[in-house]
């Protein structure tokens, strides 16, 4: 298997550790960027070979204007193939790329012209709906709306280089254009659950900070705090509760550092902050915001936490989500069309429309007052997530579907998920 | 019904098809349009009775003609600025209907954003990944982008197309060339072609004011450059050959000497191709007449003296030419390649031959010269296909009805 991704492990890093665990595959993954040796999977050099290219032109630039986006991509794209054309990974039997947005596998076939190629396809960007539309696009300069209807080129170059498309929720699916749906592979990508632990009620730490006994936790993770996964929606709601109660912590986890692209207007700043000097919180002591934290100390959180809120926007699920229901936390979350492929309202977990400000203060409350009779959502989340969510759920039909292109790619029939040939 | 019609030259496509539109249906065409063009030059109705409005493009625009293949989308994106700008700055303009087209791509992207009525694209053609347009020479030194270009350089159509642009497309070869998917949005209408002009005309045997001599036969080559697409330099090695065997015979050229498709300048290594060519082969040239870029009378009158055309092209998207040789009652042999093939039926209404096979392309055309009366009855063919299939009298109608159409569709949700 050649994975590629424009960082490592990325999105596929996860996939590739479990084919290699789990299936005796090899696997090489180029990458332009390698995160942090911890956060590497456990199959490194044991099958599982990391290569890393580099990238000239505009993608050495650290921002590019919107119209530079392809080329940017393209740079990628090139890199990469410089790399495979001078190693020439070999015996190899599939090529697994994830673009995002950066187009890294789109020469892959100039190299492997035979092998098939499947894509991770994450979101397709909308002119008018979706994600932060509702938030920026009021007063937005057109250069705004004329930036989303270009930004989906390079998808759309990876989707007609004869790929196998491959998202991980129907929701996905259904934003790209009607004139590719059929051909996409709706399979999650899975996650290693967290432990379903039971929940500790004295000697509580996090981050190197005690949690005093009787002290209710609220919880709220994303890579970065930013609008898109509704870290505005957190704050004003725990404004609300901190000023109802004195026994609950709010622990907001991600980076200050805005990082998602899609947020035009605090890309790169400190929102975090600039959200907070706007909205003055009745006990700020009692508002952790302990930046990033190891997947463990993630862990020890969830076991934490009485109440998980997930307040995004449109867009696809985090896998923090996941996370948190895997360890079994009660997860109120926002009502938006992503989240229903993942959670059921009253059964793992709440749903409640996105402005329906007061109801999300009595339903937290509510959680927050008794969380024992809410546990049974926190555990039938961490069995759901088990049972379609987890890698090992997910991904032996994503081998079965790889094992059927590379013998015979033209019997097999990707699209659909029954189990074919096991 | 009011089209506005957008294209950085002019008149292009849409001039005449405007014109005509005008003048048979009483409909209004505005223009967006950012320079005249010479290829054809808009005759001067087209001047005084459309509403043409300029289209500012930025000058490091124009100071790209050869645009490095990663940068070719940042290219397009800003012709689509240049033209959300246009019609932004035309605040009266409100059209039932936006057509348009350009070199640099479908400019339609922003419009979306300005204006509700449904927004149409001629869609001119698709690059192929492979065996195809500008990666058919083989026969050439390869060049770095070959592999790459395909990949990326359809960026902009795909764009258009998956945000729910119709289009259409002037030949059934040229529409199959987009993904399939898309085929169910794009029709088939072809742009027309003015038969009274391009007719067989008898009048002084003169070309580029050489008198030429009853018994002289004339062999024509046109094309819009004299490139590798267009099969120039086969021509030439077919033309040599020809001479050798008839001392009678004239080769009449008429192209400008730039490479407008491909990457010429860079697989010889020289800045004209057409330059290359004749460095690299033992031509008689007093037997050729290079006419340089010529207007479509001149072009009309070339044609009537033509006693064989060659037209040899890689599979890619038709020439206006070949249509004109046809009107003209020209006997045609063309290159064995499927868009050539949809318009020409072998044996039929003109003749085809595998474009490297110098010698039955040879073949070919020393039969032509040497029994014309045979060969008459094609030509005969080549100028009824014209009239029937891609007249003016044909192609308005069809238009007016698609576009009609079109301007009564709901534009689909975003």
């Amino acid at each position: 298997l050649l994975c590629i991704e424009p960082t490592f492990p990325g999105r596929l890093g996860g996939v590739a550790d479990w084919l290699v665990t789990h299936r005796g595959y090899h696997c090489w993954f180029y990458a332009a960027h390698i995160e942090p040796r911890e956060r590497w999977p456990a199959s490194i050099d044991r099958g599982l070979d990391v290569i890393q290219f580099s990238v000239g032109g505009v993608a050495r630039q650290p921002t590019v204007r919107w119209q530079q986006q392809l080329e940017r991509g393209l740079c990628y794209a090139y890199g990469c193939w410089e790399v495979l054309d001078k190693r020439r990974p070999a015996p190899l039997d599939l090529v697994l790329g994830r673009s995002a947005g950066l187009g890294s596998s789109l020469f892959a076939p100039v190299v492997q012209p035979r092998i098939p190629l499947v894509n991770f396809c994450d979101y397709y960007i909308r002119p008018r709906t979706g994600d932060l539309t509702a938030e920026i696009g009021p007063g937005a300069p057109p250069a705004y709306y004329q930036w989303r209807r270009a930004a989906n080129a390079m998808d759309l170059l990876d989707l007609e280089n004869g790929v196998h498309a491959w998202t991980p929720t129907a929701w996905q699916r259904s934003q790209y254009p009607d004139e590719y749906q059929q051909e996409f592979l709706v399979l999650p990508d899975g996650i290693d659950p967290l432990p379903c632990t039971e929940r500790p009620v004295r000697n509580r730490q996090f981050a190197g900070r005690t949690i005093p006994d009787g002290m209710r936790v609220i919880s709220f993770v994303a890579s970065s705090l930013d609008r898109l996964r509704g870290f505005d929606r957190f704050v004003a709601l725990c404004a609300d509760l901190l000023r109802q109660r004195r026994d609950m912590i709010c622990i907001a986890v991600g980076d200050p550092l805005v990082q998602h692209p899609l947020d035009t207007e605090f890309y790169q700043q400190d929102y975090a902050r600039q959200l907070l000097e706007r909205t003055p919180l009745a006990d700020s002591e009692r508002f952790w915001m302990p930046g990033q934290v190891p997947r463990s100390a993630l862990a020890q959180l969830f076991a934490l936490s009485d109440l998980h809120v997930y307040p995004s926007r449109p867009y696809p699920v985090s896998r923090s989500l996941l996370e948190a229901m895997s360890a079994g936390c009660v997860v109120l979350a926002a009502d938006e069309a992503p989240v229903h492929e993942v959670l059921t309202h009253g059964e793992t977990g709440l749903l409640l429309p996105a402005d329906a400000t007061e109801a999300w203060v009595s339903s937290a409350n509510a959680v927050l007052d008794d969380p024992i009779s809410h546990r049974p959502l926190g555990e039938s989340a961490a069995q759901s997530i088990r049972e379609k969510f987890s890698r090992d759920a997910c991904l032996p039909l994503l081998a079965d579907k790889f094992s059927q292109l590379a013998s015979d790619e033209a019997h097999c029939n990707w699209t659909s998920r029954a189990a074919e040939g096991r | 019904m009011h089209v506005l019609m957008i294209h950085q030259a002019f008149p292009a496509q849409f001039g005449r098809l405007a014109l005509e539109l005008q003048r048979r249906y009483g409909w209004k065409c505005t223009f967006l349009v950012e320079s005249l063009s010479n290829c054809p030059s808009p005759a001067p109705e087209m001047l005084t009775e459309l509403e043409l409005h300029p289209l500012q493009l930025p000058p490091e625009f124009r100071e790209q003609p050869l645009t490095p293949w990663p940068r070719s989308f940042g290219r397009s994106l800003t012709l689509c600025e240049a033209v959300y700008n246009g019609v932004q700055s035309l605040p009266d303009c409100r059209p039932d209907l936006v057509v348009a087209h350009g070199p640099d791509g479908m400019p339609l992207l922003f419009l979306p954003e300005l204006l509700e009525c449904p927004l149409v694209s001629y869609c001119e053609y698709y690059f192929a990944r492979e065996h195809c347009d500008l990666s058919y020479r083989v026969d050439l030194p390869p060049v770095e982008p070959a592999e790459f270009f395909p990949r990326t350089i359809n960026a902009i159509a795909l764009v258009n197309l998956a945000a729910g642009i119709q289009g259409y497309s002037p030949t059934r070869w040229q529409r199959d060339s987009f993904p399939a998917r898309f085929h169910p949005r794009i029709e088939v209408h072809f742009d027309g072609i003015d038969t009274e002009l391009y007719q067989r005309r008898s009048g002084p045997r003169r070309i580029a004011g050489r008198d030429i001599p009853d018994e002289m036969q004339i062999v024509t080559f046109v094309a819009r450059g004299l490139e590798s697409m267009r099969g120039f330099d086969i021509f030439m090695r077919v033309a040599q050959r020809v001479a050798r065997e008839r001392p009678n015979v004239l080769f009449a050229v008429a192209g400008s000497d730039r490479t407008f498709y491909g990457w010429d300048q860079i697989s010889v290594g020289t800045p004209h191709f057409k330059q290359w060519v004749l460095d690299h082969g033992d031509f008689d040239l007093s037997r050729f007449l290079f006419l340089g870029h010529i207007e479509p009378t001149e072009l009309a009158a070339l044609l009537s003296l033509s006693d064989v055309h060659l037209y040899l092209t890689v599979p890619f998207v038709l020439s206006w030419s070949l249509f004109n040789a046809l009107s003209c009652g020209c006997v045609v042999i063309g290159s064995d390649v499927a868009p050539v093939r949809e318009v020409i039926e072998p044996g039929v209404n003109g003749l085809v031959e595998p474009l490297f096979d110098i010698d039955r392309l040879t073949e070919a055309t020393l039969k032509v010269l040497d029994d014309p009366a045979e060969f008459a009855p094609l030509a005969a063919a080549g100028r009824r296909t014209i009239e029937e299939r891609y007249s003016l009298e044909v192609a308005i109608p069809e238009l007016k009805d698609y576009f009609e159409r079109m301007a009564n569709r709901a534009r689909p949700k975003e």
